[in-house]
């Protein structure tokens, strides 16, 4: 058996008195996809922006590649080929798209190949080219989701978090999402997939873990996972 | 006229430097420095001294000042006081940062001893005697310092566009600036980049004040002008965007540099429109700038600020929680007998300055609100008092006397006069600008005052040389308050009855609606509380506290003096009022006693190099409340608290705190 | 039929062109609890910040008891009888969790208008009934342990209701609940829906609730609506909603063509 890419045992979060977690365990295997499902507020964004080091864990244990990065500094963590999309746009919205993609090559990719990187971010959303030059903030909510996905996949990292990443979207930009989603599972980025289109989810997904008021209320394979999940949402009997 | 224009070019170039070093700190740490100007003047003393002192060069001191020594206190200042204020409540940023304003400078006079007197001719970068050119295609004529300060104004413009449009640190800091959470986790290790913007924001200070010296002066008084128009150019950038704020700071300087040549060259207008250019561009910017009453300064509440928040243990009730105030009136009211007539004379100040403090304990301790117009709110009313008391004119306006005595209005009307002329005036000030929030109401307050200080206090009927106006002590009720010990007792009654009168008031419904405010405005206002009312209220009643301590003070040293309502004083009377804590009544008494007689015994007992040792402690009190945002009195009486309850918890009878 | 207390007539939302509101209509009758869900983004909060006048619609009305408070602002919303509490906690630090019930009432008894009897002292005592009043509500939501604590140190559960106290304090109307029951566990909700539960049979008040835990909402409200998109897929009694495929989709991601968002 590999070692698993992202190991995550016993984590608790806690905001003061709100303890948003509780003695969550999951891992993924490398190039694996594993969506974290569960209603809002079950604690699935807490989990993502724990894992990127965002939110300091209050217990428990993150290894990512077999080494322990329990409480890192987000930049720290993307340092070791971890890229999140968190649930807001993560752009800069007075920085023009292509200081955007700067930004992120800077500290991703080395220097020699920082031209190519940002040529392939463009061949994959092309419509991010015609507007290089234009401020990220004045983007449309679609667009600035492709920039904020577009920033990472630029430079393809190990474990990509992505944090509801169609919210809001229209169904035809979501197709794009997965589009961009299935690209760079193919060039073997393992994905945590935090994302309320619980179908298109179970389909991209090899695994799933249902959270509900902060536990893991159930994991396996994520096609098992449609049946347990209208009962979680709409209430026991259907 | 072309002179005038090449003044204003100089003054907005100085304004520009300084007020770029303010927004670039501000928009990564969203911390308003109003030590900003103190910084500039440290920079400057610092260079000073070494080119004078020591004997270093030019060029050698510049680059140790500006290269070396700015980016060390900077960087001091962030690890020390900044960096933690980030996240706290707007209060306590406000006030630590004023703490900054009034202990840097003191702690600057005494680790360079020659700053506490004149410096008669301070060092630019020119050398002495100043080059004169003569532009002969232009009509102007300009010396060697105005040269260096465009040349400067010309290098940071370029240098700071430069480096932020064209390098990667730039790129970097431009994208922490913009969205933090995004910087950290694109990789950019976002604590280094707000450290580093605190490295050039303190260097470009320390260049506006190197500039500044030699043409306004060495000293702190006129770096508070520079502060005010920094702070007028930064508000012109909402407080982020340099391009814009560069355009405020010049045409600051240009409109105070023209000017000169269209007004009158003496009276009101002539003394006036100077200081307050930055206060009318900074109300039409408050104003204009829909974007900016939408403005709040976040505080992570989520994270931690909850948690931090520590409750105080349950009050003494019943009999008990007499005791302590009984106490400290009997110790009040016996002062006469257990002191010298000159000590009872020195304390006397103090309880006029405990009740002036009052006014802080009301505006800022109850009502929440950053003011830093209470100390000209309370010369108002000294200076309006002395008028109708003595039968002089108030601008130029004889106040009808319409009292038989001969000298002019009985001195306890007139101070009630005093008192009531200044509430108009501070709600005037606040009703422009409360609507805006915290941050800006303590901005507008400080333009204000300067503005009276410039506008008013300067005036010859109330300056006069100097000596301000004499005052006399009332006599009434048959009791002749001449005598220094019964004068006492008149002002520790009136301390007494108006310490009654806050408690009441915090302990009323009143109380409980300003707390409510206090903790969460929003929530406040769906339990129908009417916000604004609230606030111009409780601004109402602080100015006519202060307005009648200022007219108490004045009575009691004898005279109504501008100079003992200065913007920097009031300052330092914040943070030490701040240090004890404004929430106490007992705290403004202490406040205000040390302030009338830590400077006695130092002027008594230790060589006057040390006077300035107690202003600061004062200032390093306020900056502690970073760590201690409650003040030391709560500190104290917390711990006493804390005892008691765990003495309690011992004995069978008690009934349990808190479930853990 | 009454007229309704609450009404929100054809609402009108946009900033960005995400999260935005179009055509929604929203009744509240007397004593009613109504339930207000929907998947991330689909305009709960906004429309929630419609109705309790921290946004201003593009077209619309929201009426109050019969009258026009499209514009109001909270302060006189509440004079007229609408509550609100809120998803992070906002309660006033400084006061003990009966004093926040006694500030709201004597706001309602327009006691704060009284500087100078306050000023002599005479505001610390408690106007007639107050104590009683206090007393009961704080009996009602089982708040009595706790009533001397600063809030600071009451868990978050409770905290909760000290908010739902509080707005029942001001004798509403109407109030509304933003998500009272996120970050809490299974045994706090049920605290929680206990509460709400007492005080819809005690005080006759209707009850708006956004939240996110559609289980509690279905035992809890008599009618709910569900928002997609910006707009109403569904409205109905609880069973109805339980049974409705549309709602099943807009949960589970099957979203048809038409929900483009404008």
């Amino acid at each position: 058996m590999t070692e698993p890419l992202l190991d995550v045992s016993d984590l608790d979060v806690r905001y003061g008195e709100a303890q948003a977690l509780f003695n969550v365990s999951l891992d993924v295997a490398p190039g694996a996809v594993v969506a974290v499902l569960g209603p809002n507020g079950a604690g699935k964004s807490s989990l993502a922006g724990a894992i990127c080091g965002r939110v300091r864990p209050a217990g428990g244990r993150i290894r990512l590649a077999g080494r322990d990065v329990t409480g890192w500094p987000a930049h720290r963590m993307s340092g070791q080929g971890l890229a999140y999309v968190p649930e807001e746009r993560a752009i800069f919205p007075h920085l023009s798209v292509l200081e955007n993609l700067r930004v992120r090559l800077r500290y991703a990719v080395a220097r020699g190949e920082r031209t190519a990187a940002l040529e392939r971010a463009f061949e994959t959303f092309p419509i991010l080219a015609d507007r290089r030059r234009q401020q990220a903030g004045t983007l449309s909510g679609g667009e600035q989701q492709m920039l904020s996905l577009a920033r990472v996949l630029a430079a393809p990292p190990r474990l990509l978090v992505a944090d509801e990443m169609s919210l809001g979207l229209a169904p035809r930009l979501v197709d794009l999402v997965f589009d961009a989603l299935t690209r760079a599972r193919g060039e073997g980025v393992a994905v945590l997939l935090v994302e309320q289109y619980v179908e298109r989810a179970l389909e991209f997904a090899d695994q799933a873990v249902i959270l509900r008021r902060g536990r893991v209320v159930w994991h396996g394979a994520a096609r098992d996972a449609a049946s347990e999940l209208v009962a979680g949402y709409l209430g026991e009997s259907p | 006229m072309q002179g005038y224009v090449l003044a204003g070019l100089v003054l907005g170039s100085i304004y520009a430097i300084s007020a770029l070093g303010l927004v670039l700190t501000y928009s990564s740490s969203r911390v308003i420095n109003f030590a900003h100007g103190a910084t500039a003047y440290t920079v400057a003393v610092f260079f000073h001294w070494l080119n004078q002192v020591q004997g270093w060069s030019i060029p050698a001191s510049a680059a140790i000042s500006l290269l070396v020594f700015s980016p060390l206190l900077g960087l001091a200042l962030w690890g020390i006081l900044f960096r933690h204020l980030t996240h706290s409540p707007p209060d306590v940023r406000f006030l630590a940062t004023v703490g900054l304003w009034v202990a840097l400078p003191a702690g600057v006079q005494l680790a360079f001893p020659f700053s506490q007197g004149q410096i008669l001719q301070p060092q630019g970068f020119a050398t002495v005697p100043v080059a004169i050119y003569h532009l002969s295609a232009l009509g102007v004529s300009v010396n060697a310092n105005q040269v260096a300060v465009l040349i400067g104004g010309a290098v940071v413009v370029v240098g700071l566009s430069a480096l932020l449009r064209a390098t990667p640190v730039g790129l970097a800091t431009r994208a922490t600036v913009d969205s933090p959470r995004t910087a950290a986790i694109s990789g950019i290790n976002t604590t280094m980049v707000t450290a580093g913007s605190w490295m050039v924001g303190t260097a470009l200070a320390g260049l506006a004040g190197i500039l500044l010296a030699p043409i306004l002066g060495l000293s702190n008084g006129e770096f508070t002008l520079l502060l005010v128009a920094s702070f007028a150019a930064a508000v012109v950038g909402r407080l982020t965007s340099l391009p814009l704020t560069f355009l405020g700071a010049m045409a600051i300087g240009l409109i105070q540099g023209i000017a000169v040549d269209f007004l009158p060259s003496h009276g009101v207008l002539s003394t006036g429109f100077r200081p307050s250019v930055p206060f009318i561009v900074m109300l039409g910017c408050l104003l204009l700038y829909p974007g900016l009453r939408r403005e709040r300064f976040e505080v992570d509440r989520r994270a931690g600020a909850r948690a931090r928040e520590v409750a105080p243990p349950p009050p003494l009730r019943g009999w008990r929680a007499a005791i302590g105030p009984l106490a400290v009136a009997v110790a009040l009211f016996s002062v006469p007998l257990w002191l010298s007539t000159f000590w009872v004379g020195v304390v006397s100040q103090g309880a006029a300055l405990a009740i002036l403090f009052l006014t802080f304990t009301i505006v800022t301790g109850e009502g929440g609100m950053l003011s830093l117009c209470q100390a000209t709110l309370a010369g108002i009313g000294a200076l309006t008092t002395a008028s109708l008391a003595t039968h002089s004119p108030l601008f130029g306006w004889l106040v009808p006397n319409p009292f038989s005595s001969a000298t002019g209005w009985p001195i306890g009307l007139a101070v009630l006069a005093g008192a009531l002329v200044a509430v108009p005036i501070g709600l005037l000030v606040a009703s422009l600008s409360l609507r805006l929030g915290d941050v800006y109401l303590a901005l507008a307050t400080l333009a204000f005052a300067l503005l009276i200080e410039q506008l008013v206090f300067a005036r010859p009927e109330f300056d006069n040389f100097g000596a301000g106006i004499s005052l006399g002590r009332p006599i009434f009720l048959g009791i002749n308050f001449n005598d220094t010990s019964t004068f006492f007792l008149l002002l520790a009654a009136i301390f007494c009855v108006l310490a009654v009168l806050t408690v009441n008031l915090r302990r009323a419904t009143t109380g409980l609606v300003l707390a409510s405010m206090r903790s969460s405005e929003q929530a406040a206002a769906t339990i129908g509380v009417r916000i604004v009312r609230s606030k111009l209220l409780t601004f109402g009643v602080s100015s006519f506290i202060a307005g009648l301590g200022g007219a108490l003070f004045a009575i009691t040293i004898g005279r109504a003096s501008p100079d003992s309502f200065e913007v920097l004083i009031g300052i330092v009377w914040l943070a030490i009022v701040a240090s004890f804590g404004t929430r106490s009544v007992l705290a403004a008494l202490i406040a205000g006693l040390l302030f009338a007689v830590v400077p006695q015994l130092f002027s008594e007992h230790l060589p006057t190099s040390w006077a300035m040792v107690p202003t600061l402690l004062f200032g390093l009190g306020a900056i502690r409340l970073a760590v201690n945002p409650r003040g030391s009195l709560f500190d104290i009486q917390h711990s006493v608290r804390v005892l008691r309850l765990r003495r309690a918890r011992r004995s069978p009878t008690f009934e349990g705190q808190a479930p853990a | 039929m009454s007229d309704p207390l609450l009404h929100a007539h054809e609402i009108a939302v946009s900033f960005g062109g995400v999260g935005a509101l179009a055509g929604v209509d929203l009744t509240v009758p007397a004593r009613s609890i109504v339930g207000l869900v929907g998947p991330n983004g689909a305009g709960k909060t906004t429309l929630f910040g419609v109705l309790s006048g921290l946004l201003s619609p593009r077209s619309g009305r929201v009426e109050l008891a019969g009258a026009d408070v499209t514009r109001a602002s909270p302060q006189r919303r509440a004079r007229l009888g609408l509550a609100r509490t809120f998803q992070r906690l906002e309660l006033f630090d400084e006061l003990t969790v009966r004093d926040h019930l006694v500030v709201a009432r004597r706001i309602r008894e327009r006691r704060d208008r009284s500087l100078l009897r306050d000023l002599v002292g005479l505001g610390r005592r408690p106007s007639p009934g107050e104590d009683e009043a206090v007393d009961a509500l704080l009996d009602l939501l089982d708040l009595g342990k706790f009533a001397n604590q600063p809030v600071p140190l009451v868990p978050l559960g409770t905290g909760r209701i000290v908010e739902l106290a509080r707005a029942l304090a001001t004798e509403p109307r109407v109030v509304l609940l933003d998500e009272p029951t996120s970050g809490l566990d299974v045994h706090e909700t049920e605290r929680v829906a206990t509460a709400l539960r007492a005080a819809r049979a005690d005080r006759g008040v209707a009850f708006v609730l956004v939240e996110h835990d559609v289980e509690l909402v279905l035992q809890l409200c008599d009618d709910i609506t569900v928002l997609d998109f910006g707009r109403v897929i569904a409205h109905g009694p609880p069973d109805e909603i339980r049974a409705s495929a549309d709602v099943q989709a807009a949960y589970l991601g099957t979203a048809p063509a038409q929900k483009t968002p404008r």
